[in-house]
């Protein structure tokens, strides 16, 4: 669910868009340092997978559901600044092809779930990484409640923007946005341990922010990885 | 395939689909822009925005049923945020009874400008798509400055939101068939497997693709052969439009100054 136009107010859509506009450019910066050419087909077929994986849905809690979102898992696999970029091609499509948030509010929406829900959370993350014991568990732990954090954070910083801009205020909206994401954010939660921990075991060089130093015993499971 | 989504009639021959990319994008962002700063009072004007679109639609033989269920998207979002701030007390302004209920002037004055600006927006940017194949689409905003490598990264998003959508719905079908019922929030983790697997599955078929790509000779640019110029009518279509809708935007001030209100 994205904010559609017509929502936020034009200090709110400049001021989410000028920070947006400035990390996805960083991004492309990054991401011609680090992939080259590779860049296109890897964070396309990337942004691809978001878009798709954000079409399952899991059970929350008296009938309704959640969707998966995806934007902490993509800065635990990529890195900060190149899943901030992934998430921004994920919301220009939607965007674009399926009108699914605001043409206007596209900095918004980027902001929310590239910038605070990817880079942000991704160095709160590193603060409670470095402060759990460094294993595959601690790891682990640190994902599941940053990856929570980041759907309920987001949430939150939705609910901020519409409070500035005067839509709704902030005693009413904010509740009702977090309140439904922190349910949300479990199943989240859940999903990214399991995506981190299965990549972990099949392709570990793909999880950038993990160092395996010290950590022995990673187990290696073939045949995960079938199809074409 | 169930690409049911996608930009459906943007091949339907009309005037509107022959225009250039650049004209109809501009045109289409300035409308969205100058119907989102409009003052919420001013009725005229939305409805004036409304009947742009409204002849656009008829011109470009576009569905206005297909546009209606694009529409229905930005409608949770309306519910969820906005639709119960007509109930709750406001400082400025009266209220209504209605039924013993009491709905609030400035709520209800917010309800209407989100639902009409948003509605317009998807509207707009579905008749927007219908109307431009997406190639050309993605080209005109390369050439209107969108970073080029964005555009590349999108581009090939969208070339493989088939194929990703396709694994997705396969994997979604074998699990429904061995009676995975969600319930209960820790059933998210089958969900969890099912997505590793398809992220594993999408990254090496990125790394496939651009080693298929590399023997080519792909050299980090995709290169494109469509060459439009622009035409005398697209400058008249999107000047008159957006003269129109800047005129539209400012009647509400223009009515207030010469008329007093």
């Amino acid at each position: 669910m994205h904010i559609p136009d017509g929502f936020l107010d034009v200090k709110t859509l400049a001021a989410t868009a000028a920070m947006s506009a400035a990390a996805v450019g960083y991004g492309l910066k990054k991401a011609n340092e680090e992939l080259g050419d590779k860049q296109v087909p890897l964070l396309g077929v990337t942004a691809a997978f978001i878009f798709a994986a954000q079409m399952l849905n899991f059970p929350v809690a008296g009938g309704t559901s959640g969707h998966f979102l995806g934007a902490f898992l993509a800065a635990v696999l990529l890195g900060p600044w190149l899943s901030c970029l992934t998430i921004a091609v994920v919301l220009f499509i939607q965007m674009l092809i399926f009108a699914d948030g605001g043409l206007l509010a596209l900095g918004a929406n980027v902001f929310n779930m590239g910038v605070i829900g990817g880079i942000l959370i991704y160095y709160i993350f590193m603060v409670i990484k470095s402060s759990l014991p460094k294993s595959r568990f601690g790891f682990l732990s640190a994902v599941a409640v940053s990856s929570w954090l980041s759907v309920v954070i987001a949430s939150a910083a939705c609910a901020l923007e519409l409070a500035l801009s005067g839509t709704s205020p902030l005693n009413v909206a904010l509740p009702a946005m977090a309140g439904v994401h922190i349910l949300i954010g479990i199943g989240e939660a859940i999903i990214t341990t399991v995506v981190v921990g299965v990549v972990l075991n099949v392709r570990p060089d793909l999880v950038k922010t993990y160092d395996s130093e010290g950590i022995s015993g990673t187990k290696t499971a073939g045949g995960v990885v079938g199809g074409q | 395939m169930k690409h049911f989504f996608i930009d459906k009639y943007s091949e339907v021959k009309s005037p509107i689909r022959n225009l250039d990319a650049r004209a109809k994008i501009i045109t289409f962002f300035s409308l969205i822009l100058l119907c989102v700063t409009t003052p919420p009072k001013a009725l005229l004007a939305f409805g004036g925005y409304y009947l742009i679109l409204a002849i656009m639609l008829v011109i470009s033989k576009v569905p206005l049923s297909f546009i209606l269920k694009r529409v229905v998207i930005a409608i949770p979002f309306i519910l969820m945020v906005a639709a119960f701030i007509p109930f709750i007390g406001a400082d400025v302004g009266g209220s209504y009874n209605l039924w013993g209920i009491t709905l609030y002037q400035r709520g209800l004055l917010i309800l209407f400008n989100v639902t009409v600006k948003a509605l317009f927006g998807v509207a707009a940017l579905t008749l927007l798509v219908s109307t431009t194949p997406f190639d050309e689409l993605m080209e005109g905003l390369k050439k209107l400055g969108v970073p080029k490598v964005f555009i590349t990264i999108a581009s090939f998003m969208y070339r493989y939101i088939f194929v990703v959508v396709d694994e997705t719905m396969r994997m979604k079908r074998a699990r429904d068939s061995r009676n995975f019922e969600g319930r209960w929030i820790w059933q998210a983790s089958a969900v969890g497997h099912m997505v590793a697997t398809l992220f594993l599955r999408s990254y090496e078929r990125g790394e496939r693709v651009y080693s298929a790509m590399l023997s080519r000779g792909y050299d980090g640019e995709v290169k494109s052969l469509s060459e439009h110029p622009i035409t005398r009518k697209d400058i008249i279509f999107t000047l008159f439009i957006i003269s129109t809708a800047v005129l539209l935007n400012l009647s509400y001030a223009l009515i207030k100054l010469f008329i007093g209100g």
